[in-house]
């Protein structure tokens, strides 16, 4: 905001009445509250909430969307498609439907998003995180049909392309843009950096017409602030307030949001390289008294690393019981056979990682130091924290017990076993041969088989290896205005598709 | 005093610089920040790329040749979070809080003087008490509280002003309410004990025994002499007002520097770090020669030193 013309408008302080509180606005349009600004408003970045909240599948649409709930792949610019060899797969494109500066959605426009996330110039997240190491290429095949050819067999490409959206050919390469020109129910009107974003219906949309004809997004850091504007009807929708300012029940609404929390355990270094002291810290913490006071009562308790979304969750799976004495005894056990069970153990936290991190980490080395273990507790700022998250693992740390949280919006198992549990994967604390095959052999797999081998990693990994200490699937609280009439769903963790926000009846009124 | 102002900009250069060459060694010692704009799981390949791209895989020493013939050319490099120029960035961000701190240190010192000098008038009256106790519970109340309680007070119950955001003139009201209130309490207190020292002097006496009003005493004669000390503490008030309006504008929404230096930190964007520690000194400096020249017209001693 220009200098001169905040210090005019607060000089006309006094000659604007507290009239101006009405808030009056179209009765079909809608504020929203992010908790964080976007940096840019690149279609090749929707992978990050801050940006896939604003314009996923409302101004940039994917070929296809993930059906969380149903675990499937749903059309949406794509009408079919099928795998035509191992490295192949062609797509049928939707007719007739145009850009919103008019050019026609065809194989050109495919062909060139993907060539335009795939630019190394850009860091887009789409790449980095889902296609990197694919090596994928389109080619047009007619106008209305497109030819995926990949490095390796990909059978969940289907999925993966849930994540690329498709932008008109006029989006420059090689340079972010700040204005998407999509396909979606709602071209972008303007962003005022640091104020708001607005997007405006499209009239010419080739779906069905949607009730809001307009958005305006701000954001507001403060939680508490952000709930505020909403129960003043400053704002219609905010996203992810905290469990303490979720206090009315019409209007605060519960949804998973795919981040599952856990203690990663380095399970190399004694005493955690022996399985009796793991299972001990397993049986120490007691998750269920954490649920309604730190934690909010709707989390569930969690037994892996991915949750019910993701295809290869193992519901079979038990969440461990709270049992002190078990733990002390497999300590004493352990000790009587020569292990350090005393030696002490840094528990590894990051402020504000999740609501109440901090109160968690510190009750939780609690509920461990009471059975017995020598815990020395840390919180890490961001860059330190990922630096002991990530490989290469310093050679003399200490035996840690580290605190992450993983989010899989992805809807398939593959992004969290590599990375998490492969001797290759990153954040990988495993070297296990046998687990290794297994997880490529799974990640190779499709169908009701990928599933089955993919529930076998996770039983392998929590009921055989004990690697790490699964905690919670989390939740965020959305306050919904009384206006709208909307129920969110682990989908709006990475995006709010305007289209469904339809009025309450008594707005309509 | 020309000379005056001149060694005190070239101690300012000097201070300047020194922090330059700071600010830049320290932000890179926090780590890199491929860490943070790359997903957990990306490629080594593509972190590779990424410090390549921005120059982190440059010997440190070189990134830093690079950053001195930037600045000579007034380019302090690409924004990491916004993929724009830096100084563009913070340039942007600067006037709303050089507005909140221009509309807040007027009415500090406006608030602060009437306050603290009607409290040394009368010491150990009611007003007197009363200032000091409601001065302190100023200065010593967190910000952050304060803003979050007048939300819910003004907003949420009384419905009398917006929570938050920059859209009227009534959302300004409690951001600068907030900013006021720490640099209020700690000035009406500066004023109080120097207004306290001015009104016992005998010059004072001389005045009242020739009959004049309490009202020139107060603030033509005492106050003349009792703004010295209140122009030192106003000053290094005023360069803190960046420090809360950190708190002021995440709280409410303000797209000003104090949270654009904020996340720039937390988001290791080292232009932006570098830009906005720059215009923020540059503005320090700038108060502190207006504080000179107040000094100086306040105290002719200064002026024909």
């Amino acid at each position: 905001m220009n200098f001169w013309k905040s210090i005019a408008l607060v000089a006309s302080t006094a000659l604007i009445a507290p009239a101006s509180l009405a808030h009056a606005q179209d009765a079909t349009a809608v504020t929203i509250v992010l908790p964080a600004g976007p940096d840019r408003l690149d279609p090749c970045e929707t992978p990050r909430s801050v940006i896939g909240r604003i314009i996923k599948q409302n101004v940039v649409e994917t070929l296809v969307e993930l059906d969380y709930a149903n675990q499937k792949t749903l059309p949406r610019l794509a009408t079919s498609w099928e795998q035509t060899a191992p490295t192949e797969w062609v797509f049928k494109l939707r007719p007739g439907i145009a850009f919103h500066d008019g050019t026609p959605f065809d194989a050109k426009s495919v062909v060139h998003s993907l060539e335009r996330t795939n630019d190394p110039a850009l860091t887009c997240i789409t790449r980095t995180k889902y296609l990197d190491g694919i090596a994928i290429k389109a080619v047009e095949v007619d106008p209305q049909t497109v030819k995926f050819t990949t490095k390796t067999a990909v059978p969940i490409l289907p999925t993966l392309l849930a994540q690329l959206t498709i932008s008109s050919v006029n989006t420059p390469k090689g340079e972010y843009t700040a204005k998407p020109i999509g396909t979606g129910p709602y071209t972008f009107d303007h962003w005022t950096q640091g104020e708001n974003v607005g997007l405006l219906r499209n009239d010419a949309y080739w779906g069905d017409k949607p009730v809001i004809d307009k958005a305006t997004y701000v954001w507001r850091t403060e939680s508490s602030v952000a709930a505020a504007m909403v129960e003043t009807g400053e704002a219609d929708l905010a996203f992810s307030i905290a469990p303490q300012d979720a206090t009315n029940p019409e209007t605060d609404k519960v949804y998973p949001n795919s981040d599952s929390a856990l203690f990663r355990l380095s399970v190399d270094i004694p005493p955690l390289n022996d399985v009796r002291v793991r299972k001990a810290i397993n049986l120490a913490i007691d998750r269920k008294a954490f649920l309604g006071s730190v934690i909010s009562d709707k989390a569930e308790l969690a037994m892996q690393q991915v949750g019910p979304s993701a295809l290869g969750f193992n519901p079979n799976l038990k969440p461990w019981a709270y049992d002190p004495e078990q733990a002390q005894k497999l300590l004493a056990e352990a000790k009587a056979d020569g292990v350090d069970v005393d030696r002490e153990i840094r528990m590894i936290g990051r402020p504000a990682m999740f609501a109440n991190s901090n109160e968690f980490v510190e009750a939780s080395a609690e509920m461990l130091r009471a059975v017995g273990f020598n815990i020395k507790l840390e919180n890490l700022e961001m860059t330190q924290w990922l630096k002991m998250a990530n490989k290469p693992f310093s050679p003399d740390r200490a035996p840690n017990i580290f605190l992450t949280m993983h989010d899989n919006n992805s809807g398939d198992a593959a992004f969290t076993a590599f990375f998490k549990y492969h001797s290759n994967g990153r954040q990988s604390e495993l070297h296990d041969p046998a687990l290794d095959a297994l997880i490529v052999s799974a990640g190779t797999k499709s169908g009701d088989e990928r599933v089955k081998e993919y529930n076998e990693v996770f039983r392998k990994i929590y009921e055989d290896v004990v690697a790490d200490v699964p905690l919670f699937h989390m939740v965020n609280y959305m306050r919904v205005g009384k206006r709208l009439d909307f129920t969110p769903t682990i989908a709006n963790a990475v995006e709010l598709q305007l289209a469904r926000l339809k009025l309450a009846d008594k707005a309509t009124d | 005093m020309g000379s005056f102002i001149f060694k005190r900009s070239l101690q300012s250069v000097f201070s300047l610089v020194a922090l330059i060459i700071l600010i830049f060694f320290l932000a890179r010692m926090t780590g890199s920040p491929a860490d943070l704009y790359l997903p957990q799981d990306a490629s080594a390949e593509a972190r590779f790329q990424f410090n390549e791209q921005y120059g982190f895989n440059d010997p440190l020493i070189e990134q830093f040749g690079r950053f001195l013939w930037g600045l000579l050319h007034f380019d302090m490099g690409q924004s990491l979070q916004f993929s724009r120029p830096a100084v563009d960035v913070v340039l942007q961000a600067f006037p709303t809080t050089l507005a909140l701190a221009a509309i807040t240190m007027p009415l500090v010192l406006l608030v602060s003087i009437i306050t603290g000098s009607l409290a040394a008038y009368r010491p150990g009256g009611i007003f007197d008490r009363l200032a000091s106790i409601l001065s302190l519970v100023g200065a010593s109340t967190p910000n952050f509280w304060v803003a979050i309680v007048g939300v819910l007070v003004f907003a949420v119950t009384l419905r009398v002003l917006p929570t938050s955001g920059t859209g009227t003139a009534l959302h300004w009201i409690l951001p600068v309410g907030v900013l006021m209130l720490r640099p209020t309490g700690v000035l009406v207190q500066v004023v109080r004990t120097s207004m306290m020292t001015a009104l016992s002097s005998t010059y004072i006496k001389t005045a009242r025994a020739k009959g004049v009003g309490s009202r020139a005493i107060v603030f033509v004669h005492a106050l003349r002499n009792g703004l010295l000390p209140v122009i030192t503490v106003a000053s290094d008030q005023a360069a803190g007002i960046v420090n809360g309006a950190v708190i002021v504008e995440t709280v409410f929404g303000f797209p000003g520097i104090g949270k654009l230096m904020i996340d720039s930190v937390l988001l290791r964007d080292f232009a932006v770090i570098q830009a906005a520690v720059l215009v923020t000194a540059l503005a320090v400096f700038v108060i502190n020669i207006i504080v000179d020249i107040a000094y100086a017209l306040v105290d002719p001693r200064i002026r024909y030193s």
